[in-house]
């Protein structure tokens, strides 16, 4: 944990220079943004040129609509699959971002993400076991159902595991979330396994991510992913800060550290069922980047969560492209991707002096 | 009807094959039994045929050979190899074994429903696996043909998965099934039978590709993957399948054998048929047929708004004789009249 006074020290030490790159950052954020969504749209393993995706955007407020077949094929491939793809990922990031912070704020532990806390291999868990076992018996439903049931046990089974060990240790929920994601794991892959072991592609899928199944007519269940989180944050913004400073202190300022920390993990556990649903398991977003926002934008909740949540969505979208791209007209799962850039970042980290 | 009177003419066929494979075993036997106690290398032997860029020496016809996967069994008992085979593996764990092939196998073991392991296979005693790159073994694997090695144990790999294992995916070609069956042929002292198989072969596949198509229809292979799918490229046998047939495997230029494709891709290519895997497991052809009559790019393709599919099992695809079936379906399929 962090000496807070060195923290607020060393933010009065470049206060005026991080004043100049606050007020710079939404800009920056926002063109950049803009930047990576247009190239998102227009590459991919089918060749779509600028001008064609451009007039594919417009087709919907278009006059002439039936027109020729190999434009709207061209119209269903960026309106269909690219466009909602992109949203997907500008989603999914930002909810991991914000479950990452989240995470890391309520445990005060900076290693605490949906990964560690063994949230996504329950909603993982939940989801395979459904496939392989039950079959459709909510209809739409059925995958968020059960991924929600497999990321709320999990969220249980850690929280029980860190009050049995008594305190909030670090090294204790650390350890907490890394059993039950393992269990959680190992159920996974024993499904798979059982069942039909030829289809290795949905191993990968269920443990490395993927963002292929975006549609327009899924992609709400991403927008309440996001939500949840997004609303939670809102509300308790100010309790969250406070309970940077300690359980103590945020219990004299009358914040239940207790309460508020099983609410984070619920919202969690709603957000990161509501990801794995539709994106399998995507590691990394979650950890790293609410690391990068903090030194962004500080430490309190209100200014360093949006800037996450934009910076994940970002990030994920980055994964994405090159995800879709690297291997020419081969598609690879965007948690190699994201593993690959988060363990160099992690690395990163351990160079840097202790209270950079 | 058809097909099936065909399967059974094939299996009294096979039945007659290994009646007189029989026979000649159990004469060869008694023969060696009365010759000298050292056993002489048989006439022809020993033989060496070309492995997966390596090559085997074969010093006397394997007698317990185990074979891996429905395509190499059925490769095997078109040789009529029965009596040599100990054990096969890698057919209940994955599909439901018809009827006809049960008949066909008789009484040889299933060894493992899935991969074999190590122990399993040594414990068969085998003198010979016939198996492949992800078709029974995995690189750095227990099963390999060298840990196989160890134990005695000579491996025949499987041409088309070579390209799994080694750095270069040469485009596939009916020689894959072709120079298989020869090999297999050689190695059991069998040349002149596989030359004879080879020769109906190449010949019903010619009578299937006429009359020639003037523009090879586009195909491409779903075998599975909802968020994108699984399928075939340059180096995997259905690319020679569809080309044998007078077709163009869309993805026919990936550099890859079986694997993972994006559906944008496939969309932006047209096919005009769909070759649909059915691994007889129940889920079925029909359920992959929903996937891409729901996705908002596939179902503008040809193929899916005319519903132009083909559904070919496992065994058909795999490089095995019932590709020549396959390549018959897939020819009389791409010359039907719109």
């Amino acid at each position: 944990m962090k000496s807070q006074s060195a923290t607020e020290g060393a933010t009065a030490a470049v206060a005026s220079r991080r004043h100049g790159l606050r007020r710079l950052l939404p800009l920056a954020l926002v063109l950049g943004m803009a930047l990576l969504v247009m190239l998102s749209l227009t590459a991919g393993s089918a060749p779509v040129s600028w001008r064609e995706a451009a007039a594919a955007l417009a087709a919907p407020w278009a006059a002439d609509a039936g027109s020729a077949g190999s434009s709207s094929m061209v119209n269903a491939i960026v309106l269909e699959l690219r466009l909602p793809r992109v949203l997907l990922a500008l989603l999914v990031g930002a909810a991991l971002a914000l479950v990452g912070g989240l995470l890391q704020s309520t445990t005060r532990n900076d290693l605490a993400d949906p990964f560690l806390f063994g949230l996504s291999s329950g909603a993982s868990a939940g989801a395979v076991a459904v496939i392989t076992l039950t079959g459709d018996w909510l209809g739409a439903w059925t995958l968020p159902a059960a991924t929600f049931a497999g990321a709320a046990v999990a969220a249980a089974a850690v929280l029980v595991l860190v009050r049995r060990a008594g305190g909030q240790g670090p090294a204790q929920t650390v350890l907490a979330g890394l059993a039950v994601s393992f269990l959680f794991g190992a159920l996974t892959h024993g499904l798979v396994f059982a069942g039909d072991q030829r289809a290795a592609h949905a191993v990968v899928f269920w443990s490395l991510g993927g963002l292929g199944l975006a549609r327009w007519d899924n992609l709400w269940l991403a927008v309440l992913g996001l939500l949840v989180p997004a609303v939670f944050v809102w509300r308790s913004h100010r309790a969250l800060d406070a309970l940077l400073a300690g359980d103590d202190t945020a219990h004299s300022l009358g914040i239940a550290p207790e309460k508020l920390r099983t609410r984070a993990f619920v919202v969690a556990a709603v957000a990161t069922a509501c990801c794995v649903a539709l994106a399998g398991v995507i590691g990394f977003v979650g950890l790293m980047v609410p690391h990068l926002a903090r030194r962004l934008a500080g430490p309190l909740h209100a200014a360093f969560l949006p800037v996450a949540a934009v910076l994940g969505g970002a990030l994920l979208l980055a994964s994405d492209l090159v995800a879709r791209t690297l291997l020419g007209s081969q598609e690879l799962p965007v948690g190699i991707v994201t593993a690959g850039i988060g363990a160099v970042f992690v690395m990163a980290l351990l160079r840097r002096p202790v209270n950079a | 009807m058809n097909r099936l009177f065909l399967q059974r003419a094939v299996a009294g066929a096979i039945n007659l094959v290994i009646g007189l494979a029989l026979g000649a075993s159990i004469g060869a036997g008694t023969a060696m039994a009365q010759g000298a106690p050292a056993p002489a290398p048989p006439p022809g032997f020993p033989v060496t045929v070309p492995n997966c860029g390596d090559t085997l020496r074969i010093a006397a016809p394997p007698k317990r050979m185990v074979v891996h996967d429905l395509n190499m069994v059925e490769m095997a008992m078109a040789l009529g190899l029965q009596p040599s085979m100990v054990g096969v593996t890698g057919i209940t764990g994955w599909y439901k074994a018809d009827a006809a092939f049960l008949r066909r196998l008789g009484s040889i073991p299933e060894l493992a429903p899935k991969y074999p392991t190590l122990e399993t296979l040594v414990a068969a005693k085998p003198d010979l696996f016939f198996a492949g790159w992800y078709y029974g073994m995995q690189p750095g694997g227990d099963v390999t043909p060298a840990t196989l090695a160890r134990h005695g144990i000579q491996t025949l790999v499987l041409t088309e998965s070579c390209a799994h294992a080694l750095g270069d995916k040469p485009r596939a070609t009916m020689d894959l099934l072709y120079g298989d069956l020869l090999r297999l042929g050689t190695v059991f002292g069998r040349r002149a039978e596989a030359e004879r198989l080879v020769v109906q072969w190449r010949e019903r596949v010619r009578a299937a590709a006429r009359p020639a198509l003037p523009v090879p229809p586009r195909v491409f292979v779903y075998d599975s993957g909802e968020d994108k799918p699984f399928t075939a490229g340059r180096a995997a046998m259905p690319t020679a399948l569809i080309e044998a047939a007078g077709g163009r495997n869309v993805l026919g230029d990936v550099s890859m054998s079986w694997g993972n494709a994006a559906w944008e891709t496939v969309a932006a290519s047209n096919p005009q048929f769909i070759v649909l895997l059915d691994y007889q497991n129940g889920q079925g052809p029909e359920h992959l047929q929903q996937i891409l009559q729901a996705h908002p790019a596939m179902r503008l393709t040809d193929a899916v708004r005319h519903r132009r599919f083909i559904t070919l099992r496992y065994a058909e695809l795999t490089p095995g004789p019932a590709n020549i079936e396959a390549i018959e379906k897939l020819a009389r399929a791409l010359r039907q009249p719109p």
